[in-house]
């Protein structure tokens, strides 16, 4: 089974929710990364997205934007996370790592070859926020021939599928093929929009929950356990990412804080 | 084959939540297509408002200085003193269609920024348009005109301030807004069906150059021009003549400070391809698949990328694609406004600088349309600094 596969089984034998964070990977450098996503896994984070920095992140609000700039300057490319990816699973990583990254970057390495370096270093999932379900089949296609070029086909990367509030009638076709979790979106919009959900959240994450058969994550604009308290019992878990940046930068990227933010949300997220 | 694609190229490489806005664009687009009253309406503005038709005017003494029979087609005389306004009549109907109030546009040299501006006004919808930082510098007097026309000018400043990160920004906004706002992309790019929907409203620009110039020489003309920076001018002034192979089509980017330099804005010639905003075409790329920074003297050619139907043309060979620097483009420009009293804008003196150069292979008798698509007005401050030496910043 696929290490994301795995893991929210695992939280849901529990019955807990789940708790993602993301980071834009390289910062504050490649070191200083892999030591934050070490405490991540210490802290009990369930599953890591890391961001690979993009010129263009139009999916992205103003702290990721500002975080992949400082990342691209630093020379951080999808080659250098790759090898940080496979040196922290040889020193035992085992937190499930999902890279966020829009599709210019997998075009340009080339996709069969990004697919097949993602095997080599460990990665399991994808996030794409610009490659919608109409356009996946070349991405599809290398998936699936990498699936029949691997011994054990749970090393092949899933594709998390994203869903909006306004994916309405596209719902069925979006999760039917979707493994690992689904990708609910607050908001309309770019990451980052502090808390600001969609007038029709609830209603929405319902009938995601409900046509779903894997777990449902809600993630953009969630800042604290307490934002997503009105729709905990719909869903399987939440997603934090401009404001784990956020505080990441603004406390020098410290260990303790980002140890105490994920262990703080888990347990007031399963209280 | 995919309806959504020019061969490989186009796509709609957007993030899902604008899924469902871009079909629903698409079916109101066909269905006002097909309704006379929109054609009508369309046609309307376009006569009254504009002032179409545009001329299509023997250039004599250009003609004779470069040695072939040069034509150009004014789209500088439009109201708003470029080709934009014709596509931005048309997306604001179908915005009014559809029954949005608000409008956003994206905008390099101004002028599209200009022509959604008008158009608001014109319809009494609130606009907000998105501009690089630099551009707003370059191009301060369209600034002042968006203003005046009522509309809110957001600066950008992010990436290079320029046209491509303006256009982040709207699709950022729109991806927000979609549900009450409409976004006039203004140019031929984007995710489908913006690069169809924008030949279709450019497209009046060949309709009529092909009627125009039967009527004057009773024949096509041997070669169509024009400059491409997303290429909306070009492909307006291509779509009519691309089923006549007989025509050679030839479109113009901007090769800034020369190709060899690295700093140019030439996708075609040095891109590979790629995909941003919403669409796959040839882009400026580093070796991580970043986008690279164009540059060209000319805000409105100052894009890394090219819209999806020229990628076709190109890979399909049935146009070709040249560049022009800065250099040639302003000499273009001058000789132009002392031979024929036209002042072009810079980005449509790169059309006119390759047809000096095209010419010289031609015949005296072959006939060459030029789209001059905008008037130099707007430029006055960038030639100003350019012919006092200082040269400028990017």
């Amino acid at each position: 089974m696929n290490r994301i596969e795995a893991r929210l089984q695992s939280v849901q034998e529990k019955n807990e929710k789940a708790f993602i964070t993301y980071i834009t990977a390289g910062l504050p450098n490649m070191d200083g990364m892999k030591e934050i996503v070490r405490s991540c896994e210490a802290a009990g984070l369930d599953i890591l997205e890391l961001g690979i920095p993009f010129s263009d992140p139009i999916a992205d609000g103003p702290v990721i934007q500002a975080a992949s700039y400082k990342a691209i300057c630093q020379g951080v490319n999808v080659t250098s996370v790759l090898a940080a990816v496979e040196e922290m699973r040889k020193e035992g990583l085992k937190l499930p790592i999902v890279f966020m990254m829009y599709y210019n970057t997998i075009l340009y390495f080339g996709v069969k070859a990004f697919i097949d370096s993602c095997i080599k270093a460990g990665v399991d999932g994808l996030i794409i926020p610009d490659l919608p379900y109409e356009e996946q089949g070349e991405l599809n296609a290398a998936l699936a021939q990498a699936k029949a070029e691997t011994e054990d086909t749970s090393d092949v990367p899933i594709l998390i599928q994203l869903v909006s509030p306004v994916s309405k009638e596209r719902i069925p076709m979006l999760l039917e093929h979707a493994r690992g979790f689904v990708y609910c979106v607050s908001s309309m919009g770019v990451t980052g929009q502090a808390a600001e959900f969609h007038r029709e959240i609830n209603s929405y994450l319902s009938s995601v929950k409900d046509a779903s058969k894997i777990p449902v994550m809600m993630g953009f604009g969630v800042r604290t356990a307490q934002d997503v308290a009105p729709m905990k019992e719909i869903i399987d878990g939440v997603i934090v990412g401009s404001h784990f940046i956020n505080l990441l930068e603004e406390n020098g990227y410290s260990q303790d804080v980002a140890k105490k933010y994920i262990e703080d949300f888990k347990s007031e997220l399963n209280k | 084959m995919d309806e959504r694609y020019f061969g490989e190229f186009g796509g709609q490489y957007v993030a899902e939540s604008l899924m469902n806005t871009l079909k629903e664009l698409d079916a109101a687009y066909e269905e006002a297509i097909r309704d006379p009253q929109f054609i009508e309406e369309c046609a309307y503005y376009l006569r009254e408002y504009v002032g179409r038709e545009t001329p299509l005017y023997y250039a004599e003494r250009l003609s004779q200085e470069y040695g072939a029979k040069i034509y150009l087609k004014r789209e500088d005389l439009n109201h708003t003193g470029a080709h934009k306004i014709n596509n931005v009549i048309g997306q604001i109907l179908l915005a009014k269609r559809l029954g949005k109030k608000k409008v956003i546009a994206e905008t390099g040299a101004g002028q599209h920024g200009v022509a959604t501006a008008t158009g608001a006004a014109l319809f009494d919808m609130e606009c907000t348009v998105y501009m690089g930082a630099e551009d707003m510098e370059r191009q301060a007097l369209n600034v002042l005109r968006m203003e005046m026309l009522g509309a809110k000018v957001e600066k950008v400043v992010s990436g290079s301030n320029t046209l491509k990160d303006a256009t982040n920004e709207a699709i950022r906004t729109w991806a927000k807004t979609a549900e009450d706002t409409f976004y006039v992309i203004g140019s031929a790019v984007g995710p489908y069906p913006y690069p169809k929907i924008v030949k279709e409203f450019q497209s009046v620009i060949s309709r009529e150059a092909k009627r125009q110039i039967l009527e004057k020489e009773g024949r096509l003309p041997d070669v169509v021009m024009a400059c491409v920076g997303g290429g909306s001018n070009s492909i307006g002034m291509f779509a009519d003549f691309i089923d006549e192979e007989g025509v050679k089509l030839v479109g113009v980017e901007a090769a800034g400070l020369g190709i060899e330099t690295g700093k140019h804005a030439s996708a075609m010639a040095l891109g590979r391809p790629g995909v941003l905003h919403g669409m796959r075409s040839y882009l400026l790329q580093d070796e991580n698949g970043n986008i690279e920074l164009a540059h060209s003297i000319s805000a409105g050619l100052d894009y890394p990328g090219v819209g999806p139907e020229h990628a076709y043309l190109k890979d399909t060979n049935r146009a070709e694609y040249v560049s022009i620097t800065d250099m040639e483009a302003m000499d273009a420009l001058m000789e132009l406004s002392r031979l024929e009293g036209i002042i072009p804008a810079i980005e449509s003196s790169h059309a006119i600088a390759y047809a000096k150069k095209m010419a010289k292979t031609m015949k005296k008798d072959d006939i060459m349309i030029v789209c001059l698509s905008g008037r130099g007005d707007k430029d006055v401050h960038t030639i100003a600094d350019y012919l006092a030496g200082k040269g400028y910043q990017n």
